[in-house]
């Protein structure tokens, strides 16, 4: 059974269409990065998947529960991180998590205890008695997040965990969406930081206001833009040009300075023919690399084309 | 599992916690039913000590004649009795106004903070949700309001010039009126308050909007005065069935607005 299951859904706002026929399936413990601009209607589908809004039209399973008929059993199966923490500024960091805790019906004595754990996880216990109003943002931030997961849910939608804290606090909440990878936990994670994506996630999808692209990272970048090497050699890269090009296997070459680029349809199998035809024909090799895309290069890509 | 009465003691609760914690909301929650029942006391005090004259009964003639209990006083009793008629018309401000303030801050607020939605992200039914907070607001005005009336019948009867003074003050209507029209001008308030929150962003704009309120007070006021109006049993209850009325359609209209799709979507 899927973790989520979305089948062709929708939603119009006035005439306005935010999610068009939206289809995915998830694994249980999919980390999946869920991309695209402001405005594409990431937090739409969110919002949609976390029984908060109704869909026009399409349906959905959330952690096995029906979208639209068992609402308020998908809202007590998943954890939510909105795009705000929105804490209670004038509670403390305890009193706000163990009121979130019993609305997610946990018990009195079972919301102390989870509190204290994620505060303690989180690095928050020497603070739990202080008023959320004094908190850093990368403190509420964490707070939002341990909001999140007291009632220990299987699937956790995070909305830009990270965005607008220091580096540190980041690298923080970054390593605790590894350790709840790490449990198996499936994540729905809609940020603009698209290294994070690359470094956290299992699948990503480019997303506006349709899905562009559904993939790994890594199969990503090559139905975009094809494997290759760059090869840097000690002198001018155009010279090696015409004999490269002139081997079976090589689907593009371009030269820049000295930086030989080659697209190549399997470079595992294809690396050791290219070089020996370079070292052959003299050719002054410094090193070989595989070539590299950024997701960010996919993203653009992708954007640009939708 | 948490049963539907302990979440809406639960958003109860965490009203009040946040409450306490804003003590200047927390003092003017608290100085405004106590203004509204000392200046009432303070006028009818003062009243006695007012020189009377016949033209002010002159004056007074259309009032005297359709409030039967005003007959046959003395002017310093008259003086007393109608400075106790303004004060007491004055009181039921209260249960309008404690509320607003109240739930300015518990909807409007939440509103600005940005906090409703992990609420409503939780399992949280609305109207769960609704019924506590509304009953965070609506539940101490009343009993605030019916203590200060407690505490102004008390009063009243105190500096009264005699107990006929007293009882034209305290009248069957006017007991009627707090003890019937309290909760239900609250409930109207929250009410209101939660269709001004779909539309403001600030608790103070709120409460400016729930002033327009106080208008048919002052008919209260100005009727008793005029003589167009006696406050007895029978008004008592045609204000309360009326109330109750509109009661049930602002709070129809408020339920309408308070759901997780309207909060999210259409609320600015």
């Amino acid at each position: 059974m899927h973790a989520i299951e979305i089948e062709q859904l929708t939603r119009v706002f006035d005439g306005r269409t935010a999610v068009e026929n939206l289809s995915l399936q998830l694994a249980p413990g999919t980390v999946f990065g869920f991309l695209g601009p402001n405005g594409a209607g990431k937090t739409t589908t969110v919002r949609m998947l976390t029984a908060l809004i109704a869909p026009t039209s399409g349906s959905a399973t959330v952690a096995g529960h029906q979208l639209g008929r068992e609402d308020t059993q998908i809202r007590a199966a998943v954890g939510v991180l909105t795009e705000t923490p929105g804490m209670y500024d004038r509670l403390s960091a305890r009193q706000n998590l163990v009121f979130f805790g019993r609305l997610y019906d946990l018990s009195a004595a079972r919301a102390a205890q989870q509190t204290e754990r994620y505060l303690r996880m989180l690095g928050l216990w020497e603070r739990r008695d202080d008023i959320v109003g004094g908190f850093s943002k990368g403190m509420r931030q964490k707070l939002a997040i341990a909001r999140a997961l007291l009632h220990e849910p299987s699937i956790i939608f995070l909305d830009e965990p990270t965005a607008g804290l220091d580096p540190e606090a980041a690298k923080i909440v970054r390593d605790f969406v590894r350790e709840l990878r790490a449990e198996g936990r499936t994540i729905f994670l809609t940020t603009h930081n698209l290294s994070e994506a690359d470094e956290l996630c299992d699948l990503i999808g480019v997303f506006r206001t349709r899905l562009l692209r559904l993939n790994t990272a890594a199969k990503l970048r090559a139905e975009l833009f094809g494997q290759g090497t760059q090869v840097q050699l000690a002198e001018d890269a155009t010279r090696w040009r015409e004999l490269v090009a002139a081997l079976p296997f090589a689907q593009g070459v371009s030269a820049q300075g000295h930086t030989l680029t080659v697209q190549l349809a399997a470079p595992d199998q294809q690396n050791p023919a290219l070089i020996q035809a370079l070292c052959a024909a003299g050719a002054p090799i410094c090193y070989v690399e595989p070539l590299k895309y950024s997701l960010e290069d996919v993203y653009l890509q992708l954007i640009g084309d939708g | 599992m948490v049963s539907t009465m302990q979440k809406t003691l639960l958003i109860f609760q965490k009203e009040w916690l946040e409450l306490r914690q804003q003590r200047g909301l927390l003092l003017s929650a608290l100085f405004l039913p106590a203004l509204l029942t000392l200046l009432p006391v303070v006028m009818i005090t003062g009243a006695r000590f007012l020189p009377q004259q016949q033209q002010d009964l002159d004056e007074l003639g259309g009032l005297i004649a359709a409030n039967t209990t005003l007959q046959g006083m003395s002017l310093p009793e008259l003086g007393q009795a109608v400075a106790g008629l303004i004060g007491s018309s004055i009181f039921t401000l209260t249960p309008l106004l404690l509320p607003s303030i109240l739930a300015a801050y518990s909807i409007v607020g939440e509103k600005a903070n940005r906090t409703l939605e992990p609420i409503l992200a939780s399992p949280i039914k609305t109207w769960e949700l609704l019924l506590g907070k509304s009953l965070a607001s609506i539940a101490p005005s009343v009993v605030i309001t019916w203590g200060c009336a407690v505490f102004f019948a008390i009063a009243v009867r105190t500096v009264a010039l005699s107990p006929r003074v007293a009882q034209a003050i305290i009248s069957p209507g006017w007991v009627a009126l707090i003890v019937l029209c309290t909760p239900l001008m609250a409930l109207i308030t929250t009410a209101g308050m939660i269709i001004i929150s779909s539309r403001v962003n600030d608790p103070r704009t709120a409460q400016q909007y729930s002033a327009v309120g106080v208008l048919p007070l002052m008919l209260l006021v100005f009727g008793q005065l005029g003589g167009l109006l006696v406050l007895n049993v029978g008004v008592a209850l045609l204000a309360a069935l009326a109330l109750a009325l509109l009661a049930a359609l602002v709070t129809w209209l408020a339920v309408q607005l308070f759901q997780r799709e309207v909060i999210l979507t259409r609320w600015r």
